[in-house]
């Protein structure tokens, strides 16, 4: 690691100011993303700015039933915040099935959303990667991609997002709150993620200085129900093939309401809007299921060996929309899976 | 030689076994059966004492060698190549020498002896001379005054390379004339036919070793001109041999200590920075520190090798061998490391433990530029049992019979004749273990506890989602070095009264790389000599060589080699108690096992050491609890007297019985010490849908002949069972062009706690009349058929051929 220079800041306008006035400086949470690419120099900061001691650790409820989650609140303690069990299971499962318990100790949600992809080739600095230095080209095309994305790539880059957050998030029409050297801003959840299209290396609309402060949850009563599957290739501290948040509203056993976005699959935190739209009004039946699936999938695209993707992402939709209108919950209330 | 009564071992065959829910605890010393443990009551051989650094290691105090430290120390580190295969041009070093803090910059011309080394073959350069072979070859060094001045130091060194087009097909390589080694095995006729025939193509895929402690040492310079090296390896002898060598020094100049180890698995019998510090501290005469990382781990150590495997097994229409065909191809990498070793196992013990009349095999290893390949644990003999077994159960299918009982239809046993003609003395228990772990309970059925079905927690998986299957797997290892390797231990051991005490100071050169040698050395102690006090000595180079903590070796051999010692301590003390001074060098227990050779300290005074521990068998003499009885139980003397007159000190170079090379044309030869066996049987639930596999249960049954440490005898078989679990469903380093491209311990997965199944365990203590104490090496036998153990009960649940390992979703969804 290159030698950097580090000081703790206490209140959030000296993190904004120290940060904005060094183009060479960035924000500190966790460290667990930003300290792992120093490392590696794919981060080549000169100055990081620790955050852990602002005042934005809070988990609050809400007026009318959302929650809002501060920035530098741990992976851990907002996945037992009994408002986010309570309201949006799906949060506080996309948390506890992400990284390692001693990873979600020191991790934090603003960390979470502002983590980098983990394209083998990203992270290799030797190879060429548009995202990291925008023009050298995208070894994952031809390359080991068995882990990227077959929706919303471009020839650009198909590097997927890795939080599992940020697909909860998404899900829900989570609002994004920030403050920088402008002022405060609120960014939806699903804009706060690009495409990548021809500039893969823009991966969110916060400026140099901008701080993310905290993440607003509106309410939405079907989710007190809702779920987050996720398929890995380990039971443990492993990142996503394919995931699915799910919520559903049924009535006489028809789709009333019903949120879905994935994980693994796509270059951002993916909102199923087309699976969402097919299964509106449609009967809960695995006949729809498969439909909407279908739907959601059919653009897809395969670059060799994540072909496999298409196919599970599909049957992630099926299985993720049968648990949830089948009430089969697993997360249990009081346990702390892994 | 069944039947007999061994020193210390169990001869009535007694087995212990362990189940798969709780936390049972193996049994002590006596607690079934056999021969009371004499003067190992606390902590002798059977026993399971508390090791000395389990505790420390749980706590993370235990010192790895990469906590090592001097004061003055420099910080070394290494630039690698960037490309699988290229030209040198040349070199400039001149902007790193440039950096302040910089102290050397070392390339291949400033080695000043061999600038080649390796285990088998010195053919891999110290650094690169003119050209690289693989990605990650180190080409330059340097020391400075910090780590991160030493790496950013060495990216200023400019080279000049000439970049070729690697060859990384092993299929090319052996076209292409690459051949490292080729083993043929012919056994009867060539031609033989067959009622029933199943073919198949296998492959295994490269795992890694993914020790958790990176490679790492101390080099600090002698006043005497030498070095002294403190280092994390699996055999400070061959390191020593390697070091001096490379440096152009007598070996009495380097001297090497152990440090902490952090696993090793194999992939620490290599060299990796030891050469590389020494020089940095000779040229510095500054201490060098040195510690890879973890990306450069990847790189810097050999790995298991990767493999196709071609099978034709022809059998009669009951299911019983006629033949077996097989070509197997072993993908070495750039040099040659112990492929040569490696290929001689896969094909030696190319068709598992049966009997096969006609046996036809071609194993070959190749050059390529892929990352070296060479020892990890099971060493060749994992890559054929993924093949032969898959082929059982394809045979089984064919001739409509179970999968257990084709195999012990077709077992091998004791006198039975391997495919080099070698007869298998002593136990062979293959149908007892098959059969004991196909009737262990069945594992519960499904059930709804999320934790226990495919994809654990994760929302995935529904009972009436998965499928079950089971297999079975039996695997064949050699222990100890092969081929008519000159292999040997040596041990030095010392009785003397500290503060009043009898004490025993044990000393070798085993590297204790956590499977817990320094326990049993000091367990073999206290039973030989009967006392309760043993220290063991760091593992250095100031006494002989132990050879490598590998091969499943090391409690035969350096237990061997301190069992030995130690009955010439006890054989000097009673020469003492008659007050005579007899002669003899033998130590008479170990007689028939080729011989216990004296190293010169060996004197040997008067009255054979006998049979069971402790036990005197000239004089009908008894040792225990620190005093001497006659047969009457008359005491003696006490070993306080005898020691009075001053301490006692024998050093043993021990050896197993001679193996002899193959023959090159027909493979034939008696070249393996001794086989051990282990059987496995794999329940697992499969989520075919989601490609999810969540294995429920292991069974694993092991012959091993002794557990002189049943608590340590666990641990192996389930950590072995659990590197196989890796390799069947998740560990493989993805090489593409060269290039490792997973080299993280976030993308080259290894299981975690959830995903190793509770394990049933049975253990057999056969006892080898040829091996101290009747024991068995354990260390490999259960990563090898753990694997196919694993896969084939995946098949059973889902029909699918699975060719290949490890086995992942998309193997799974029929969508890859
Ligand atoms: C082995 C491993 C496995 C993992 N597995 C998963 C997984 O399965 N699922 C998953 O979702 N995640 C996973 N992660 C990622 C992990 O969740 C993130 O690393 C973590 O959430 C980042 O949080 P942090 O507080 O440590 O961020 P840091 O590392 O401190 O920061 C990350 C980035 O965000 C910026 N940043 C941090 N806070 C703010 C803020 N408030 N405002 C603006 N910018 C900010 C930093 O400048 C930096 O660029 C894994 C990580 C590892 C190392
Ligand atoms: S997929 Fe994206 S991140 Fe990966 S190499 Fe291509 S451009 Fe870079």
């Amino acid at each position: 690691m290159r030698p950097v220079s580090y000081s703790r800041v206490a209140d959030v306008a000296t993190a904004i100011g120290t940060v904005a006035a060094d183009p060479d400086s960035t924000f500190l949470a966790g460290g667990t993303t930003e300290v792992d690419l120093q490392r590696i120099h794919v981060a080549r900061s000169k100055r990081l700015v620790d955050i852990n001691d602002l005042p934005l650790r809070q988990v609050e409820e809400l007026p009318g039933g959302g929650v809002r989650i501060g920035a530098v609140a741990r992976m851990s303690d907002v996945a037992q915040a009994l408002p986010v069990r309570r309201r949006f299971p799906m949060v506080s499962e996309a948390l506890l099935l992400g990284a390692s318990p001693q990873l979600r100790n020191m991790a934090s949600i603003g960390g979470n959303l502002m983590q980098r992809t983990r394209c083998g080739y990203f992270r290799d600095v030797a190879a060429p990667c548009n995202k990291r230095e925008p023009g050298t080209g995208c070894a994952a095309m031809t390359g080991v991609n068995r882990g990227h994305a077959v929706l919303g790539t471009s020839e650009y880059c198909i590097a997927t997002h890795p939080s599992d957050l940020a697909v909860a998030l998404v899900a829900l029409d989570a609002v994004v709150l920030t403050q920088g050297p402008a002022g405060h801003r609120q960014i939806p959840a699903d804009d706060f993620y690009p495409m990548p299209g021809e500039t893969p290396d823009r991966e969110h609309p916060v400026a140099h200085g901008e701080l993310v402060v905290a993440v607003e949850i509106p309410p939405l009563p079907m989710a007190s129900t809702s779920n987050y599957l996720k398929v890995r290739d380990r039971e443990s501290y492993e990142f996503a093939l394919a995931s699915a948040a799910v919520a559903v509203s049924l009535d006489a056993g028809v789709v009333t309401d019903v949120r879905l976005a994935l994980g693994g699959v796509a270059t951002k935190p993916w909102r199923a809007r087309r699976a969402e739209s097919v299964l509106v009004g449609a009967p809960a039946t695995v006949e729809s299921f498969r439909a909407a699936a279908d739907a959601e999938l059919a653009d897809a695209v395969s670059h060799g060996m994540n072909a496999y993707k298409i196919e599970l992402g599909r049957r992630t939709i099926v299985r993720a929309l049968r648990t949830v209108t089948g009430d089969a919950r697993m997360v249990s209330d009081d346990g702390n899976p892994p | 030689m069944t039947g007999q009564i061994l020193p210390g071992a169990r001869s009535d065959g007694s087995a212990w076994s362990v189940g798969a829910v709780g936390g049972a605890v193996a049994p002590g010393c006596g607690s079934s059966g056999g021969v009371r443990c004499v003067g190992g009551g606390v902590g002798g051989i059977g026993a399971s004492p508390v090791r000395p650094d389990g505790a420390l290691k749980v706590r993370g105090e235990f010192a790895f060698s990469s906590d090592l430290w001097a004061d003055d120390m420099l910080w070394g580190a290494t630039l690698r190549s960037p490309h699988p295969s290229a030209t040198i041009r040349g070199i400039d070093v001149g902007a790193a020498l440039a950096v302040p803090g910089v102290y050397a910059v070392l390339t291949a011309d400033d080695v000043p002896g061999d600038r080649h080394y390796g285990l088998e073959v010195a053919d891999q350069p110290v650094l690169a001379v003119d050209e690289v072979c693989y990605r990650g070859e180190p080409v330059a060094i340097v020391a400075a005054d910090h780590p991160e001045t030493a790496r950013r130091a060495a990216e200023r060194i400019v080279v000049d390379y000439g970049v070729r087009e690697p060859v990384t097909d092993p299929e090319v390589a052996l076209a292409g004339g690459r051949l490292v080694r080729h083993v043929p095995i012919r056994k009867g006729d060539p031609a033989a036919v067959a009622e029933v025939v199943v073919t198949g193509e296998y492959r295994v895929g490269m795992q890694d070793q993914a020790f958790l402690g990176p490679e790492s040492g101390l080099a600090v310079p002698a006043p005497d001109g030498g070095v002294e090296l403190y280092v994390a390896t699996q055999w400070l002898h061959a390191d020593q041999r390697q070091v001096a060598a490379a440096l152009g020094l007598p070996v009495e100049l380097v001297r090497l200590s152990l440090a902490g180890v952090g696993g090793a698995f194999g992939a620490r019998e290599d060299l990796s920075m030891q050469v590389h510090a020494s020089l940095l501290a000779l040229r510095t005469g500054r201490p060098v520190k040195m510690v890879y990382g973890r990306e450069e781990s990847f790189v810097g150590h050999v790995h298991r090798h990767p493999a196709i495997l071609r099978y034709e097994h022809g059998a009669t229409r009951d299911g019983e061998l006629v033949y077996v065909r097989a070509r197997i191809l072993l993908d070495g990498g750039a040099y040659t490391s112990t492929t040569p070793a490696v290929v001689a196992n896969a094909a030696s013990l190319g068709v598992g433990p049966y009997r096969v009349p006609n046996v036809t095999v071609d194993a070959y290893g190749v050059h390529t530029n892929n990352p070296p390949c060479g020892a990890m644990r099971g060493f060749g003999a994992v890559q054929a049992c993924f093949g032969y077994e898959s082929q059982m159960d394809r045979l089984a299918e064919a001739v409509g019979l179970d999968p257990v009982e084709v195999r012990v239809r077709n077992a091998l046993a004791e006198g039975g004749s391997m495919p080099t003609g070698q007869v298998v003395e002593g136990p062979a228990p293959v149908a007892r273990l098959l059969e004991l772990v196909r009737d262990r309970p069945a594992p519960p059925p499904v059930g709804d506890d999320p934790r226990q079905l495919p994809g654990g927690v994760a929302n995935t998986t529904a009972p009436e989602q998965v499928v079950r299957g089971v297999g079975y797997a039996i695997g064949i290892k050699n222990v100890c070095f092969s081929e008519g390797f000159d292999d040997h231990a040596t041990a030095r051991v010392r009785l003397e009264l500290i503060g009043g005490e009898p004490t025993a100071l044990v000393h070798t050169a085993a590297a204790e790389v956590g499977q817990g040698l320094v326990t049993v050395q000091a367990q073999i102690a206290r039973t030989e000599l009967g006392v309760e006090r043993v220290v063991v000595a760091t593992a250095d180079t100031s006494v002989g060589s132990a050879g490598s903590s590998s091969a499943s070796r090391q409690t035969y051999m350096t237990g061997g080699a301190v069992r030995a010692a130690c009955r010439a301590v006890r054989a000097a003390l009673l020469a003492r108690l008659a007050g005579g001074s007899g002669a003899g060098a033998d130590d008479g227990g170990v007689a028939d096992d080729g011989g216990a050779v004296g190293d010169g300290g060996v004197v040997g005074d008067g009255g054979t050491v006998g049979d069971g521990g402790g036990r005197v068998a000239g004089g009908g003499l008894e040792l225990a609890g620190g005093v001497i009885r006659d047969a009457a139980g008359r005491t003696l003397g006490t070993l306080v007297d005898l020691l009075a007159a001053g301490p006692v000190e024998r050093s043993v170079r021990w050896r197993h019985r001679p193996t002899r090379p193959l023959d090159p044309v027909t493979g034939q030869g008696d070249a393996h010490v001794q086989y051990a066996f282990a059987a496995h049987r794999a329940t697992v639930d499969v989520d075919p849908e989601l490609g999810l596999v969540r294995v429920v249960e292991i069974a694993t049954a092991q012959d091993v002949g002794r557990a002189i440490n049943p608590q340590a005898v666990l641990g192996q078989i389930q950590g072995g069972t659990a590197q196989g679990l890796g390799l069947a469903l998740m560990e493989e380093l993805q090489v593409v062009d060269g290039v490792i491209r997973n080299p993280s311990f976030t993308d080259y997965l290894i299981p975690t706690i959830l995903d190793v199944p509770p394990m049933a365990v049975d253990v057999l203590e056969l006892a080898d009349p040829h091996a101290p104490y009747g024991l068995r090496g354990v260390g490999e036998p259960p990563t090898i058929s753990a694997t196919p153990a694993i896969v084939a009960a995946i098949r059973a649940a889902t029909g699918l051929p699975l060719a290949r390992v490890p086995v992942r979703p998309e193997h799974l969804t029929g969508t890859g």
